[in-house]
């Protein structure tokens, strides 16, 4: 392997000779003399769901950031499947030594671990988070020719005839299925879930295709369907409205008391060494809020919201809290 | 007409000297790329995104466009010359290829493969600018009921590989599905079949059982022989395809556009089902099928064209829909979203002509490739010339650290070493290895389909017969199981060969 990396290496350094001579500068930041991370090893950034979806395209902008601050490769890739566990367990098998890091996304990271019937290898101190990126509400939105305009229109007709229509998820136990499992708890409606289990992006030309009734998702996934005018959003499981989708009353507003969406941030597997921890910490934060990033996080439709490590594992264990108690609504056979 | 001016306006925008050498610098660096084993091209494209980040948006694209390519054919030589495929899609391709290249006609498949590539990918681009709408609509038609009755197509094909026995063929193909359902369930998230392995619980990896299979146990299976069956190099001169091989070639190429642009399409859909369906279609469908399995064009051309065309096919759903239909396309969206630029339908309404110098430079990209490889064809294929004792252990040091680079983990070594035994066992009891990859490949996507369509319908199974497209496709399986027994066509079809 080391023969390749340098082979790759070599390809690369002369690419950027090249490059240079066509008159763009395309060097790379130097990192001082420090161990971490060495130059020329690079950088792996699991992200436990398909490409395209959310985490991942926020993984990826985040991405050239992090190359330029850590002075080394840093490479997206896609473990999908399990509704993360697979990417997960992966991350926390990895060895705490700053070069494997992964984007953590609850609920999906929260809960897998609290089922035992997952037999999931990790814990939430099987993971060191490292920040803390955005909050992506979630929303309910139907075909745009559907016969409901509204939220109340939609419940009703769920409540009237249960599990009629049918409505995607990412997966089992995942913010969508949560955001399911809620709903019908909190206003009786009761929809058929189905896994879409590689993640968002099937999920979404499911429902473009019509194969769905229903398209459960987070406001970042519906901005740019709602823009073209292929998904009615109907509403947004938060207090305020989303800055994307402005029109799109709340579930609060429509008289639901359902709030629900998901976290994204970045972890690595615990036991970091404290000097790794700290440059991949500060690294993130400079990527995370980057104007750039974070404009180009809101062309999306989504809400930059960072927390440092500790704050973020804070979160992270009151979420754990929150989410045990709803357990049980997803747990049961569909 | 508008789109006829539009596409000549971005061919003005892409022809910039500066756009001309990105897109050469691209092919380049991406077949170079593809070469080194393992490395295909996903992790290829994702390795040189950081050299275009300080390129403008279009040159930046138009390199990735180009690297993308590149490594897709790069990886189309290692299987050929040295039976390690350098990425998944052209896994299948080493049967034949490698069989070419051990009676002396390895250049001429290096050749074939290119020009199929360019044939496949410029056919796909031409459906991207004529009809990329309705295309990227089509391709939603397939839902996963659809995606289903389509896998059950695929597995029925088994029945054109068996070699003498049925029976051999279902052997391999279930024991193909038994090795797909390793790793966790990808509905329930419960470990299948992992015997608490971490290393399992994605599976076992499809390249590496490749490796294995075809590659190792072939080598394996020379001491029995003589030395002298391995590559012979007697044919270096015959770098260029004859007459005959351009021939046989031409409906190889034809069934591979089509099948690799259909499936291309279809959101979901990898490249290597599309080159896998090829062989299969050419085993079924093509004249010489007799001779495939041991050195045949069209083992060649059908998959080689068919992996183009499905990659390109797949930037339909890219630029209409927004959706990136494999993990290459998604690591191209990320670098259009670097850019500025959200891939979409309103991509051509707010970037139009960035979009139109793109769809061009697809065009000069695919040209380029061709430009560039047809002439490397002697240079890669003078590896051949390398004495066979010192090739041999050559072939065997690339398979190991192809199967390492995989994910760099020494248990795709150990996998691929376990999996060449048990090709080695298969080819002793005159078992056909092919039925196997087939199912393997297809396996998990009708498992996944299976499992979406039956929660859709809510445990009703007639959601397969109720809808046309997926009843069609499910009559169609239906038939092609049957056929060997209704004797549609000729049972000749199914006479001995012992390769696959």
């Amino acid at each position: 392997m080391p023969r390749i990396r340098i082979a790759a290496a070599a390809v690369a350094a002369a690419a950027l000779f090249a490059l240079t001579a066509c008159g763009s500068n395309a060097g790379a930041a130097n990192s001082a003399g420090d161990a971490f991370p060495k130059k020329g090893k690079s950088i792996e950034l699991i992200v436990s769901f398909s490409s395209g979806g959310a985490v991942d395209t926020a993984a990826r902008l985040v991405q050239p950031i992090l190359e330029k601050e850590l002075g080394t490769n840093v490479e997206v890739v896609n473990k999908p499947g399990a509704g993360g566990q697979i990417g997960y367990t992966q991350l926390t098998s990895a060895k705490p030594d700053g070069y494997t890091i992964g984007a953590t996304g609850s609920p999906s990271v929260v809960v897998s671990p609290l089922d035992p019937a997952r037999g999931a290898k990790y814990t939430r101190t099987s993971f060191q988070p490292l920040g803390r990126q955005v909050i992506d509400p979630a929303v309910i939105a139907v075909q745009p020719d559907s016969p409901y305009k509204t939220l109340k229109e939609l419940l009703d007709a769920a409540k009237a005839k249960p599990k009629s229509m049918t409505a995607s998820t990412t997966g089992l136990q995942t913010g969508e299925h949560f955001a399911l499992a809620q709903i019908q708890e909190k206003t009786g409606a009761e929809f058929a879930p189905v896994h879409f289990s590689e993640g968002a992006s099937q999920a979404t030309t499911a429902f473009l295709g019509k194969h769905v009734d229903i398209l459960v998702a987070n406001v970042s996934d519906v901005t740019e369907l709602s823009k073209q005018g292929k998904a009615r959003v109907l509403g947004v499981m938060t207090t305020e409205r989303a800055p994307s989708l402005p029109d799109v009353p709340t579930f609060k507003e429509s008289g639901y008391d359902v709030e629900a969406g998901t976290v994204r941030g970045y972890s690595a597997p615990a036991g970091l060494p404290d000097a790794v921890a700290k440059k991949l910490e500060a690294a993130l934060k400079k990527a995370i809020e980057d104007p750039t990033v974070v404009k180009k996080m809101e062309d999306l439709g989504l809400q930059t919201s960072y927390l440092s490590g500790a704050d973020y594992a804070q979160f992270w264990a009151g979420q754990e809290e929150d989410f045990k108690k709803v357990l049980p609504l997803v747990q049961k056979k569909d | 007409m508008d789109t006829l001016n539009e596409l000549i306006g971005g061919f003005a925008a892409a022809m910039t000297w500066q756009n001309l050498v990105f897109a050469f610098l691209g092919c380049l660096l991406g077949t170079i790329i593809g070469v080194l084993p393992g490395i295909g091209p996903v992790a290829g494209v994702a390795l040189l995104i950081p050299l275009t980040m300080n390129l403008d948006a279009t040159g930046a694209i138009i390199m990735l466009c180009a690297i993308f390519y590149g490594t897709a054919y790069g990886g189309t030589i290692t299987s050929v010359l040295l039976n390690t495929p350098g990425e998944a899609a052209s896994a299948i391709t080493t049967i034949d290829g490698y069989a070419m290249t051990k009676i002396g006609k390895a250049g001429a498949a290096l050749t074939i493969a290119a020009v199929g590539s360019f044939v496949g990918g410029t056919i796909a681009t031409l459906g991207l600018v004529a009809a990329a709408k309705p295309l990227g609509e089509m391709g939603l038609m397939v839902g996963p009921p659809e995606f289903f009755a389509l896998m059950v197509v695929g597995i029925s094909l088994l029945v054109a590989l068996a070699g003498k026995s049925m029976v051999k063929a279902l052997i391999s193909g279930a024991l193909g599905l038994l090795i797909s359902m390793v790793g966790i369930d990808p509905v329930a998230g419960a470990p299948r079949f992992t015997f608490g392995s971490d290393n399992l619980l994605d599976g076992v990896s499809f390249v590496a059982v490749i490796v294995g299979v075809f590659g190792l146990s072939e080598i394996l299976s020379y001491r029995k022989d003589s030395a002298a069956s391995i590559v012979h190099a007697p044919g270096l001169r015959s770098l260029l395809p004859n007459r005959t091989e351009w021939r046989r070639s031409a409906p190889s190429m034809a069934r591979g556009t089509g099948i690799g642009f259909g499936l291309g399409l279809i959101p979901g859909m990898t490249g290597s089902v599309s080159s896998l369906l090829a062989y299969v279609a050419e085993k079924k469908f093509s004249k010489h099928r007799n001779e495939l399995g041991h050195g045949a064009i069209e083992g060649v051309a059908g998959p080689e064209t068919a992996n183009n065309a499905h990659a390109n096919a797949a930037l339909i759903p890219l630029f209409t829909l927004g959706i990136p239909a494999s993990p290459t396309i998604a690591v191209l969206m990320g670098a259009f979203l670097q850019q500025g630029l959200t891939p979409g339908p309103t991509l051509f309404t707010e970037h139009s002509e960035m979009a139109w110098a793109i769809i061009a430079s697809l065009f000069i990209g695919n040209l380029l490739l061709l430009l560039l490889n047809v002439p490397l064809v002697g240079l890669w294929t003078s590896i051949l010339r390398v004495p066979a004792s010192i090739l041999t252990a050559m072939i065997l040091l690339f398979m190991v650290i192809g199967a390492y680079t995989i994910n760099f983990n020494v248990f795709d070594v150990f996998v691929m070493i376990a999996f060449g035994l048990l090709g080695l066992a298969l080819r002793h009891l005159d078992i056909p290895l092919a039925p196997m990859v087939l199912t393997l490949v297809l396996g998990p996507l009708m498992e996944r389909s299976l499992r979406e369509s039956l929660e859709i319908s809510q445990g009703d199974f007639g959601i397969f017969l109720n809808r046309p497209i997926s009843m069609v496709l499910i009559g169609v399986g239906v038939l092609i199981v049957l056929s060997p027994l209704l004797k549609l066509r000729k049972p000749k079809a199914l006479n001995e060969d012992p390769e696959t």
